[in-house]
């Protein structure tokens, strides 16, 4: 990498740096009486009025502040400040959310503990899409990728939301809005290029069809080497992605706004894995590129009956096709939903709804996997309702809700939920939730065969195989939590969660009597069925706070702590997934001058000790320069203090992967 | 799936800082001459949209019959939100418009509405905005919007938000039947006029 500086070059940097504070700190006196900035607005002409930046500090952030749940909401503003390049590297933000990069194009992401490649206790939904996968449980996030430009917000809410959100939303859900067609109006190219090849280019542009239809049509291209192992040899885990995708929205009266839109991406995605053989060696390396795709179209109708009630129809199909080495899949899945939020009186406000999914996995046998059928189709139906009731107005709400679904393979689930908000005032929330949810078993649990590992065992080839097991139950949760929101001063907020929760049924492998295969050659089998094994407790507390000192720097602190108490068996079981027990986040947003920002983070991750990662210290450094409306440029450094870490291993194979420093550039031109 | 990541040694580390003297260094290169303020401001949306009513009592013209009395104040009531009125009540502090004083009507009360030549309407009227509405666009009053749909429902200008910019939109129907007159000049910087005559 980089020789080592000489110390004179030690000094200059030092004095750039004291130099950078020390006129940081002048300005900061200098503006000391600052939030007074109406005076100069007032001398502006109407033509600079319109092109004043306004900061958004909105009423969705009031919401959130007297919201009676952990959530939290990453903006546009944060994914630009910090040039974020995907939905995993921005989550990384969220208090209490585990984001950990495998390789180059692997994730592994969870809430409150259970991380996993195939972590199956978060629902991710991309505008009102489920992108959990059916087929087997879990999110494929190489797969999940948008012009992060067009993002609207990602809406994270931390600890069950089954209630509404149904199956799967155990410890988490993560809603990814985009923005209208109408808010991403004109040309967008942007381009970012940086360390180990890294190259992201979107096209994007929105126009106007007639008075009250928008729409846009983006492409975008992303492209990356392969990461390095922990032995410095660079790994066949690069990739290449080519996505395009429209969005229409129609507001033909005040009244009903229809959208309609879609997405195709086509990636190659390269890695290694260490796969069974029934023969010497036993175990072997294989290098693969996997070419995976995805497309879906969704149509939304909203409608307003009156101010306070509306309808909202959803329609959406998705075709992923994932010749994966490993697990191949193809993936068709049709929904319908159906919402109807509406006021009762004074004091309640409903929200109710129906659903339908159909999912069809196509899975040929491979080395590794074999699926009982082949194709199989699953339905999940599904009803919801909520109160929402104001007991003392402004002051006390009680939120009562549950939802009741049919699943394919374990039938009937109810998952209730009830909520109490109190707001003592303006400055301050307390929360307190029970709620019961469910993560239904995929079809790798209920009728499957994984080969995961081969051996000797004594003159004949051993193979360890995982068995799905059609008496495979849900998984349960029952879930107790508490919130406080706290705003001592304008400059200061607090958000305080803590947590408790039982499981049972968790999922576990237990060892049966080996027996004898003839085919392909005579062999022995380990087999290990999956049974609802597990049960424990977890418990843990998310601690943020938010300080903006001076109206062009703001701070943002996090910790999180996490419990896990699982059993009888060992919780080294892949059931308990891997989670660091403390994790620590500090970011600093700075405004710099002639519309330039600066953000730093530095954030600590605690060692996972079940897999040999050694706790680890990011630096991230972002600066971005609005030059004009047309034009900005960000300069963006990742992983700065250290040449490479590792954050998670794989599934496919022992090798870890080193995540390397990056260092990225980033020009947008806007038309 | 739950496949547990199979193992391996430990990480390995190292360490050079960079990037961060490189991005301190850009960053001071930017700044050029001693971090002058930013000179394209950044306000709160509350304080644009304060200083855009006030500026609507410069850009738009009301019929006489508007005003009680000849030095009758110019009147701007606002229907909740509570920051928007903290922000207008800084600007108007002394100022004046042809001669009238400037001031705030803070009420949701039907009655006072008629008093009033602005009325701004924030996005948490929303259920009450068309009953709102249909009580005063016949009135010579400058209504002021912030919701998807303010135009279609009679209102006359709407404050809409676009790369974090807070853009307008007019309907000169609306401003036709309350005998508003809106001037070119404020036309000009609008995203959207409705209703254009030609």
């Amino acid at each position: 990498m980089f020789k080592r500086p000489q110390l004179g070059e030690w000094i200059l940097r030092g004095v750039v740096a004291v130099a950078l504070m020390l006129a940081t700190v002048a300005e900061a006196a200098d503006n000391n009486q600052v939030p007074k900035p109406s005076a100069d607005l007032e001398n502006l002409t109407l033509e600079q009025l319109v092109n004043v930046q306004v900061t958004s500090v909105s009423k969705k952030e009031t919401d959130l502040f007297a919201s009676p749940a952990a959530i939290a909401v990453i903006t546009q503003d944060d994914i630009q400040r910090n040039g974020f390049t995907s939905i995993p590297d921005a989550l990384r933000m969220v208090p209490g959310i585990d984001v950990a990069q495998v390789n180059g194009s692997e994730w592994a992401v969870s809430s409150r503990g259970f991380n996993n490649q195939f972590a199956d206790k978060l629902l991710v939904l991309v505008d009102g899409r489920s992108v959990y996968t059916p087929g087997f449980s879990g999110v494929v996030w190489e797969l999940q990728d948008m012009v992060m430009e067009d993002l609207d917000r990602i809406e994270v809410i931390r600890g069950p939301g089954a209630a509404l959100w149904g199956d799967n939303a155990v410890n988490g859900v993560i809603n990814i809005i985009t923005k209208s067609a109408k808010d991403t109006q004109g040309g967008l190219v942007s381009t970012s290029f940086g360390s180990d090849e890294q190259s992201i280019t979107s096209l994007r542009y929105g126009g106007q069809l007639s008075t009250n239809l928008f729409y846009r049509l983006y492409l975008k291209y992303e492209s990356e080497d392969g990461f390095a192992n922990s032995a410095g040899n660079r790994m066949p885990d690069g990739w290449d992605a080519l996505q395009g995708g429209a969005r229409f929205d129609w507001e033909p009266n005040p009244n009903d706004r229809f959208t309609l839109q879609g997405d195709y991406l086509a990636a190659y995605i390269g890695g290694t894995a260490q796969v069974p053989l029934l023969a010497a060696p036993y175990m072997t390396n294989i290098s693969m590129v996997n070419a995976k795709s995805d497309g879906n179209v969704v149509g939304r109708w909203t409608h307003d009956f009156s101010p306070s009630s509306r309808l909202t129809l959803q329609m959406y199909y998705d075709h992923a096709v994932e010749p994966d080495v490993q697990i191949p899949s193809t993936l068709d899945v049709y929904d319908f939903d159906l919402q109807h939020r509406f006021a009762l009186g004074e004091r309640q406000d409903i929200i109710w709804g129906a659903g339908l999914r159909d999912s069809e996995n196509d899975s040929p046998p491979s080395f590794n996997l074999t699926f009982y059928p082949q194709r199989s189709y699953t339905q999940i139906y599904s009803v919801f309702a909520q109160d929402d009731a104001t007991v003392v107005p402004e002051r006390f709400h009680v939120i009562l809700g549950t939802k009741l679904d049919h699943n394919t393979y374990t039938g009937f689930e109810i998952q209730p939920s009830g909520r109490l908000l109190w707001t003592p005032s303006e400055k301050q929330t307390v929360w307190m939730a029970v709620s019961r949810a469910v993560s239904t078993p995929s079809q790798v649990y209920e009728a499957s065969r994984y080969n995961q590992s081969a051996f000797p065992a004594g003159g004949v080839p051993g193979l360890v195989s995982l068995f799905g097991n059609p008496n495979f139950k849900s998984e349960q949760l029952l879930a107790y939590e508490a919130g406080y929101r706290f705003e001592p001063a304008r400059s200061w907020s607090f958000d305080l969660t803590a947590y408790y929760n039982v499981y049972h049924g968790l999922q576990a492998y237990q060892m049966g009597a080996p027996y004898f295969e003839p085919t392909p050659v005579p062999h022995l089998v380990f087999p290990e069925t999956a049974e609802n094994l597990v049960s424990g407790e977890t418990y843990g507390a998310e601690i943020s706070a938010q300080w903006k000192p001076l109206d062009y720097w703001r701070v943002a602190a996090s910790y999180s702590w996490l419990h896990m108490r699982l059993g009888p068996i060992n919780p080294t079981s892949a059931s308990a997934g891997d989670s660091p027990q403390n994790q620590f986040q500090i970011r600093s947003y700075l405004d710099l001058c002639h519309n330039v920002d600066f953000s730093s983070a530095v954030s600590y991750v605690e060692s996972l000790p079940n897999q040999n990662v050694a706790s680890y210290v990011r630096l991230d450094l972002g600066l971005n320069w609005r030059v004009n409306q047309s034009w900005d440029i960000g300069v963006f450094g990742q992983n700065l203090l250290q040449n490479s870490h590792v954050e998670f291993g794989s599934y496919r194979t022992p090798q870890l992967t080193e995540i390397p420093r990056s260092v990225y550039a980033k020009i947008t031109y806007k038309f | 799936m739950q496949i547990s990541p199979q193992m391996q040694k430990p990480a390995s580390r190292s360490g050079v800082r960079r990037m961060l003297a490189g991005l301190a260094f850009v960053a001071v290169l930017l700044c050029g001459e001693g971090l002058v303020a930013a000179d394209a401001p950044v306000a709160s949306e509350a304080q644009v949209k304060a200083v855009f009513l006030y500026n609507f009592t410069k850009y738009v013209d009301w019929p006489t019959e508007a005003f009680a009395r000849t030095n009758s104040p110019l009147l701007i009531g606002v229907l909740g939100d509570g920051t928007i009125s903290e922000e207008l009540k800084k600007v108007i502090v002394d100022k004046t418009v042809n001669g009238r004083k400037i001031m705030i009507q803070e009420t949701g009360k039907e009655e006072d509405w008629p008093k009033c030549q602005i009325i701004f309407i924030s996005s948490a009227e929303k259920t009450r905005l068309p009953a709102i509405l249909a009580k005063i666009k016949t009135l010579p009053i400058l209504t002021v919007g912030e919701a998807g749909g303010f135009l279609e429902q009679g209102g006359i200008i709407n404050f809409t938000k676009k790369d974090d910019r807070i853009r307008l939109e007019i309907g000169l129907e609306a401003a036709r039947l309350a005998k508003v007159q809106i001037s070119s000049q404020l036309l000009s910087v609008a995203d959207t006029v409705k209703g254009k005559s030609n």
